[in-house]
This record gives structure tokens, sequence and C-alpha cells, in this order.
């Protein structure tokens, strides 16, 4: 393995795909700790001591690496950036326009990514209000009693909105120069690094509980690790038959591939999803302000509390939902056997066309249930298991549920993002 | 029903042409002089070219009509069974798919663990010395 990153590093086009990624990522810290203006550093500091908030904004705070409750420049992190290309895709579906667009080829993508850029900023300010208007009521961290904005006029109130939503626009950019010119998909590997930045934290926490309790979360960790592994590389490979074709006098394909189905093909996309939908009716009810509504209780004591039961199944329908949603989104089908048919495959059995769309579609859909009840267990499975987290942390838990599945998922992708570069080359490979 | 009836017997009725070639002439004389021509002798020539074209496809359709006559009465068997029996016909071949399914062998399992686990730690090395440092420089500028 060591000498597979030798050589990765040895490639000049590798190379320099990787360090640019790195330094993303560096500049992207380096965002994510500077405070915003107007923000009173040490009190926040000591705000972060005593912090025992629990729910979404940890979930949150999970999400953006921790500069959530620094109010630092890149505070809101990814997050409005997943929550408005999921609203994107969402609409593709119930309006024509944007369905149109979709089928219009590279012209209406853009067109599509355009107005999610349009949402991400909306909900950027949005959410930036909102903290803001939390930080400066002093909600954000429970109870504590030095002012975070000391000086909360409104024109610095809206200085730090304007700083937010500036870091959000940055960080979607960031996220796309590394999806285009470095190593892995950008949304969701700034993702991860959210995540990796929380890991040695929430070690501590849980390794200050005992060493019995941190090496019992060790193995639970690897385990789980493992298990995501195996279910990832699960494949239905479903065989198809290129015909030969004579061009001039040579003779051209016979050959015989599979078309690899994942049992988990949608990935961790429908996870990141559910989480970033589920958290959307806190946000509101704390935009609109405590004034002890009947629905805002209900939403503060089901939805929001991660061991209710409400909770746990509406994450976990959410999940399969979105499993099957994003698959139909993404694997089209009829564009598959259109492609078949085009360079002569077929797949052996099944006539090429329609009946092999049908057939496509019957063994997706079969193999994508145990993906998304797989997907959902794995999501759920910390809330089970409050006693050896605190209670309210176990979504923040970064060895269970939605953060393992983000890092498996990212760590194998980059991999093998790395792997297949190493390929083109004729280098030996990480995964041999 | 009857339609169909008709239209086929509609379709028998014109000397066909026997060959593809001469089908294909057929309706190219045909079409331009359809088109272009105006007044009483369109409409023979129209009813022609309506008769012709369908009875191209003449083998196609018959094909279709055995079939749809055939299927009916499986459709009509399939639509009879109760939800719960979809349901878990549904489920056995949920199960029939993930037999076929491969799964990761055991060698492949460890080496793809290692690597996610190499990868996860070289990352989270990576941010935490970078928040460790930055976090030193945003208190000395700051705090």
């Amino acid at each position: 393995m060591l000498s597979a990153f030798r050589s990765a590093l040895a490639t000049p086009d590798l190379r320099r795909k990787i360090l640019f990624t790195l330094m993303i990522i560096a500049i992207y810290r380096v965002g994510a700790t500077i405070p915003s203006p107007g923000v009173s550093y040490p009190n926040v500091k000591r705000c972060l001591e005593n912090v025992d908030d629990q729910g979404v904004v940890q979930l949150l705070n999970l999400f953006s690496g921790g500069a959530l409750l620094q109010l630092s420049v890149f505070a809101l992190g990814i997050m409005p950036y997943i929550t408005a290309s999921i609203i994107i895709q969402l609409l593709t579906v119930v309006i024509p326009r944007f369905e149109q667009l979709k089928k219009e080829g590279q012209s209406g993508q853009g067109k599509l990514t355009q107005f999610t850029r349009y949402l991400t900023i909306a909900l950027a300010i949005l959410q930036a209000t909102g903290i803001v208007a939390m930080a400066d009521r002093g909600q954000l961290f429970g109870n504590c009693q030095d002012p975070i904005i000391p000086n909360s006029n409104i024109f610095t109130l809206i200085v730090i909105v304007v700083t937010m939503t500036a870091g959000t626009a940055i960080i979607m950019w960031f996220g796309e120069l590394i999806t285009e010119r470095g190593i892995g998909n950008g949304m969701s590997l700034l993702m991860f690094i959210n995540i990796a930045a929380r890991i040695p934290a929430e070690g501590a926490a849980i390794l200050d509980k005992g060493g019995v309790t941190f090496a019992v979360v060790c193995v639970f960790a690897l385990l789980i690790i493992a298990s995501v592994v195996f279910v990832e590389q699960g494949q239905r490979r479903i065989p198809v038959q290129y015909a030969k074709r004579m061009i001039g006098r040579r003779m051209y394909g016979g050959t015989s591939t599979y078309l690899p189905l994942k049992v988990n093909q949608a990935g961790v996309i429908p996870v990141i999803f559910a989480s970033s939908l589920l958290y959307l009716p806190d946000l509101i009810s704390r935009l609109v302000g405590a004034d002890g509504a009947g629905w805002q209780n209900f939403i503060a004591n089901y939805i929001v509390k991660q061991d209710s039961w409400v909770h746990i199944s509406v994450y976990f329908l959410l999940i399969i939902f979105f499993t099957y949603f994003y698959i139909t989104i993404t694997f089209n089908v009829n564009e598959r056997a259109d492609e078949m048919k085009k360079f002569g495959g077929f797949i052996p059995g099944i006539r090429p066309g329609r009946p092999t769309s049908e057939y496509l579609q019957f063994v997706l859909s079969r193999i994508t249930l145990p993906g998304s009840l797989y997907l959902g267990i794995i999501a759920v499975l910390p809330n089970f298991f409050l006693e050896v987290t605190d209670s309210g942390q176990n979504q923040n838990f970064p060895f269970g549920g939605t953060a393992v599945l983000i890092m498996v998922g990212v760590g194998l992708d980059t991999v093998k993002q790395i792997e297949s570069q190493l390929m083109q080359r004729n280098y030996e490979g990480f995964l041999k | 029903m009857a339609e169909d009836k008709e239209r086929e017997e509609g379709q028998e009725r014109p000397s066909r042409p026997s060959t593809a070639a001469s089908r294909r002439e057929r309706r190219g004389t045909a079409r331009p002089a359809a088109a272009a021509s105006t007044g009483k002798d369109v409409d023979p020539k129209t009813e022609r070219v309506k008769a012709v074209r369908p009875a191209g496809k003449t083998d196609a359709a018959d094909a279709k009509d055995k079939k749809g006559r055939a299927t009916p009465s499986r459709e009509r068997k399939a639509e009879k069974v109760s939800f719960f029996a979809r349901i878990a016909r549904f489920l056995r071949e949920v199960v029939s798919e993930l037999r076929k399914v491969i799964w990761p062998t055991r060698k492949q399992l460890i080496t793809y663990t290692a690597v996610v686990l190499v990868f996860v730690a070289f990352m989270v090395a990576l941010v935490s010395g970078l928040d460790l440092l930055l976090g030193k420089g945003v208190f000395w500028l700051f705090g």
C-alpha cells in the first residue's frame, strides 16, 4: 500500500490534483476558524466550554465541523448548498419546466446549476439570519451569560449575515473546484472534512468516560465500518453481451462484460438528504421564535429529540424514500438500455430496448430495498445506543450512523478515484 | 375487435406488392403524386397510399395482435393477486436478486476496510493538525 502512495505522488498529474484538494481543504479550515466580524472570540470560547445544548444545533455543528458554534466565517458550511441541490432535484419531478431543462442536456443542466446556486444563497441568508438572531438573543449556547456579539446594533448584525452568506458562496465554489480539478466529489469531501474535524474532540469525550467504554466503542465502530464497506462493495452484476461487428477487415466487439448495480446504488446522499430535511422544522420553529405554541412543542419533543420513536421512524422512512428517489433520478434505466442498444449490447435472454429497460428497472427496484433498509438501519443505529454516548449527542457521535456512512462512502469514493487514475498509468493501486 | 377485423380485411384487399423493393417503389411513386396534384384524382391515390402503408406493417401488426389475444388471461390473473401476496412475491424476488449479488471476499473486505481507515486517519490527522495550528493563531490574534 505504501508503494501505491508513493506512485500516487510520483505521478505529476495526480500529485497536482491531490495537492490542490489538500490546499482547498486547508483554506476551508482557515475560514472555519476565523470568527466573523463583530463576534467576540473570547466570549464564544468561554461559552463553548459549558455548552450543553441538545439536538439539531449539535447536528448542524457536526456538519459544519464545529464552525457553527464558533460563528466563524464559514459557519454555515456546505449544508445550504446540499439543501438547495436537494430542493432543486425534488422540483425537477414536480415542475415540468425543470424537467424539460434536465432533459435538455448540457445547457439545461447549466441552468439548473444556476438555480441551485441562487437558492443556496437564499438559504444561506435565511440560515445566517436565524443563527445570528439566536446568537444575539443568547439562545445559541443554552445558558451562557457572556454576550457573543457585544456591540449588537443592526449594522453589525447585517455585516455578520453578509459575511456568512459570502462564506457559503465561497464554500460552494470550493466544492465545485474540488470536483472539477481535484480528487473526489467536492460536496461530500467537504462534508467529510467537517466530520473529521469533530472526531478528535468526540473521541476525547468518550475516552473521558473510561477506557473500557472507549474500547467497546472502537470495536463497535470498526464493526460498523467493516459492514458498511461490505455492503458498499456488494454488486449485482448483470451480464451484457456485445455483438461482433466487422469494420473494414477487422472484427470488433463480441465481448461479454457486466453492468454493475451496487446494492447501495445511491451512496450516502439519501442519508444527507434525510437528515438535512429533518432539521428544517427545527430551524423554522427557531426562526419564528419560542412562543410556546403547540406545534413547536411537538417539534421539540418528537422531531428534534433523537431518541423519540417519531424521530427515528421518520428518519428511517425518509432515508428509504430518498434512496428510491435518488436512484430514479441518477440511474435512468431507459437511457442505459438505449445506450446498450446503440453500442450493440444486450442482456442475454432479454431483447434490447424496452424489455431491457424494464428488466433493469425490475432488478434495480428489487436490489434497492435491502440497500435502503441497510442505509436506514446504519443511520438509525446510534439512536439506540444512548447509554454509551450522552443522550442527544448520539447523532454527533462520529463513530455511528450518518457520520460513518459519509466517512466510509467518501473514503471509498476518493480512494477509488485515485486508484483509477493510477490504473491509467499502469501503476499498481491501493486495492489489489 | 370488430374494427380490427375490418382493418385487417381492408388491408388484405388491395393487391399487395410482394417484395420490399417493389413496395418501396410503389410508395415512392405514390407519395409525390398525392402531394403535388390537386383535384379529382387525389382521392383514390391517397386512398391507396393509406391502404398500402399499413400493409407493409401487417406482419408486425399480426404478431402484436396474436400477443394481445394470448396475454389477457394472464394479466387478469395477475390482477386478482392480493396486496399481501404481491408483497410476498416482491420479497421473494428481492431475496432471489440478493442471492445473485457478488459480495466482496474476505481479503477484499480487509483491504478496503484498511484503506478506508488509513484514509480517515490521514484526514483526521491533517484536519486536527491544521485546526490546532489555526486555533492557536486565531487565539493569538483575537483572544
